[in-house]
């Protein structure tokens, strides 16, 4: 799954550590999320969206790799 | 996130302590076979064999030095609380890095228990079995306190 979160924080002017506290995570969750290390969950996606006042497919887009079985 | 099954972050103080005064009394009773006086004590036993040749004994008043049940407790208890206390932010990352290493853990366990009942023998074995009840838990900070400094010093690097 690619993510965008970086160009959001940009847009929004948000570092990761704030963006973290405003989801509620920590920054190690931030950090590892944008660098594709981990799959976060649809609540956590949800509470970005509504941060960064978009829809979750504006941040969050599925690659082909994620239809192979892992 | 809520977690039910974890303890309050203020308990990890309070592991450390036991897991601390659990280790220092452990390497003083070994080294100076310590058998205080006031532990010895007559206690209720499930099952029990006196003598190396006699037969068990069920259900029965058996007279014990209690220091080393003291030891092994203090230690357990005190890894459990470090190991299964929250992180100051405790969320779906961490709970993923706590499964992994719970699971890496287990593994490197078993695996080094498999080699050992290999290659070692007699009485050196029976210290194996006593170091194995503590191994999973160690095994399973040392993992999961390496990723997450990795993880923190990564970030350091990266402002």
């Amino acid at each position: 799954m690619k993510n965008s979160i970086k160009v959001e924080r940009a847009k929004k002017n948000l570092t990761q550590a704030q963006l973290a506290e405003k989801v509620n995570v920590s920054r190690q969750t931030i950090n590892a999320i944008e660098l594709g290390k981990f799959n976060l969950s649809t609540i956590l996606a949800l509470k970005m969206a509504k941060v960064f006042e978009c829809a979750v497919e504006d941040i969050f887009e599925l690659e082909e790799a994620d239809w192979k079985s892992k | 996130m809520k977690t039910h099954y974890l303890f309050p972050n203020q308990f990890k103080l309070l592991g450390w302590i036991l897991f601390i005064l659990g280790t220092v009394l452990a390497v003083l009773m070994v080294s100076l076979n310590l058998e205080p006086e006031f532990l010895d004590l007559k206690v209720f036993a499930l099952a029990s064999k006196p003598n190396f040749m006699g037969a068990a004994e069920y259900f029965s008043i058996h007279q014990n030095n209690m220091l080393s049940e003291l030891v092994g407790l203090i230690l357990i208890a005190g890894l459990v609380i470090i190991a299964f206390s929250k992180e100051k932010t405790e969320d779906e990352f961490i709970a993923k890095l706590r499964l992994e290493s719970l699971v890496w853990a287990t593994y490197v366990n078993y695996i080094i228990l498999a080699l050992s009942i290999i290659f070692i023998y007699d009485e050196v074995f029976f210290w194996v079995m006593i170091l194995n009840m503590f191994t999973i838990l160690l095994f399973f900070l040392l993992r999961f306190n390496w990723i997450l400094f990795r993880t923190k010093k990564q970030m350091a690097h990266e402002e």
